[in-house]
């Protein structure tokens, strides 16, 4: 199993009956409903009333709140400090509480707006003397549902290839280490007399390579420039063909040399296995390629 | 008069718990969107770590270019600092050679791929988002202990 990654970080809440039940009471009070929370509404049952104005979710302010700090302090500065098993016993009766409503309703959640919406909705309803309840006595009950990761299973497909590319590269790895010391392994191209004549002409045809280019600056300093601006006197000529010679051998030894490291490592990697090999079936590549 | 001024307090601690508890649950969205960025941005810079190495070839890094234990002592670019509020930051100095502050991406090459680069710019975002993920933690901490209290006090009333 693999974790993917959070696709959805929004915190969300699944509504208690205690919640929908004083939405439900209040209707005729709420001048708008966000877009979500009526949908929720509507599907456990309560009707809307018709004075309702349903706005979109991001209609409604989202903002962070601002703490009261020393308002917390003052509140809670008479408080012994109180070691944090109560804070256990607190959670206790909530579980039980939560238990019950949590059946007849699945599927719909509220999110972070619905809650801002809430908020200000039960703010207004207290400061008209309507209700006197406060969010958190709201929330309670509800269940808290935290972003996760989804775990997914890891695609076959890719792990029958992972294991076919790691058989290969230890299958690889012993013939290397086995090269040596097992006959049946001799026809091994590496070691073949053909195989090195023409590692060795490769390598020749680089150095030749080089040396033309370097004979073709020279003559170029050496002729070309002389014919093109008129005489010159036979030492600069000479040290212009040199010039012009060095500077190509610096730029083609660089190359020469990057070429022949990239053929050593070649030369040191094993011999790649042959196209026509079983495909994916681990259990023949595991088998030891010589007999014991 | 005090049974007026309890009923202020009670609806003043309760709009004060609202708020704590809005406030909680944006800092757990904050919080995990910066874990999730964290990931991408890591994960980011180390696909263009490998591809440096895969178009440097296996062989052309030596642990002969990572100081070792003698070579010429150098200072940190990058330092986490407390700020006010206990919160942290993070300190970057410019690269000075003179005053011992080297940038260690030279230690490899001349001319740094522009992978390279990049990956040391995904890795340098990385690290702030770190600090970033640290401080909403701890601010969240301190939100949900701010809950617990309170809930005590309005319980006992």
């Amino acid at each position: 199993m693999l974790k993917s990654t959070i696709v959805d970080t929004r915190v969300r809440l699944r509504p208690s009956k205690k919640l929908l039940d004083l939405l439900g009471e209040q209707k005729e009070h709420l001048k708008e409903l966000p877009a979500n929370l009526a949908k929720i509404l509507e599907k456990n049952g309560y009707s809307i009333a018709n004075s309702t104005r349903i706005i979109r979710d991001d209609e409604v302010v989202c903002k962070r709140p601002q703490i009261d700090v020393k308002l917390l302090n003052k509140l809670t500065a008479n408080l012994p400090d109180v070691p944090s098993n109560a804070q256990e016993i607190n959670e206790l009766p909530e579980e039980e509480v939560e238990e019950e409503p949590k059946q007849p309703l699945t599927g719909d959640f509220l999110y972070l707006n619905d809650l801002h919406f809430l908020n200000s909705t039960l703010t207004e309803l207290r400061r008209n003397n309507i209700i006197n309840v406060f969010l958190y006595e709201l929330i309670e009950s509800c269940e808290l549902i935290l972003p996760e990761n989804e775990y997914k299973p890891r695609n076959p497909e890719l792990e029958a290839r992972c294991q076919r590319l790691r058989d290969e590269q230890q299958n690889r790895e012993y013939h290397k280490m086995t090269k040596n010391v097992d006959a049946t392994l001799k026809h091994i191209p590496e070691d073949t007399v053909a195989y090195q004549l023409k590692s060795i002409n490769k390598q020749i045809i680089a150095v030749a390579q080089f040396i033309f280019s370097v004979a073709a600056g020279f003559t170029f300093g050496f002729f070309g420039v002389n014919l093109m601006v008129g005489p010159l006197p036979f030492g600069f000529r000479i040290l212009l063909g040199v010039i012009v010679a060095l500077v190509i051998a610096l730029a083609e030894m660089y190359f020469l040399a990057k070429k022949l490291h990239e053929y050593d490592e070649v030369l040191d990697a094993p011999k790649r296995k042959t196209p026509n090999s079983p495909k994916a079936s681990g259990v023949q590549i595991l088998q030891k390629p010589h007999v014991d | 008069m005090s049974e007026k001024n309890t009923k202020n307090e009670r609806s003043a601690a309760g709009e004060l718990l609202d708020s704590l508890y809005l406030d909680m649950f944006h800092l757990i969205e904050a919080h995990t969107q910066c874990r999730i960025d964290i990931e991408r941005t890591s994960s980011d810079g180390s696909i263009l770590l490998a591809r440096t190495k895969f178009q440097q070839g296996g062989q052309s890094l030596s642990t002969a270019q990572i100081p070792a234990e003698n070579s010429a002592e150098f200072n940190a670019l990058c330092r986490v600092k407390k700020a006010a509020d206990e919160d942290i930051s993070i300190e970057r100095h410019p690269v000075d050679k003179e005053n011992g502050y080297v940038e260690p991406l030279y230690w490899f090459s001349v001319l740094p791929p522009m992978s390279l680069r990049s990956a040391v710019d995904k890795f340098k975002r990385t690290i702030d988002l770190i600090a970033e993920s640290a401080n909403l933690q701890r601010e969240l901490s301190r939100v949900l202990d701010g809950i617990n209290r309170l809930r005590q006090t309005v319980a006992l009333q």
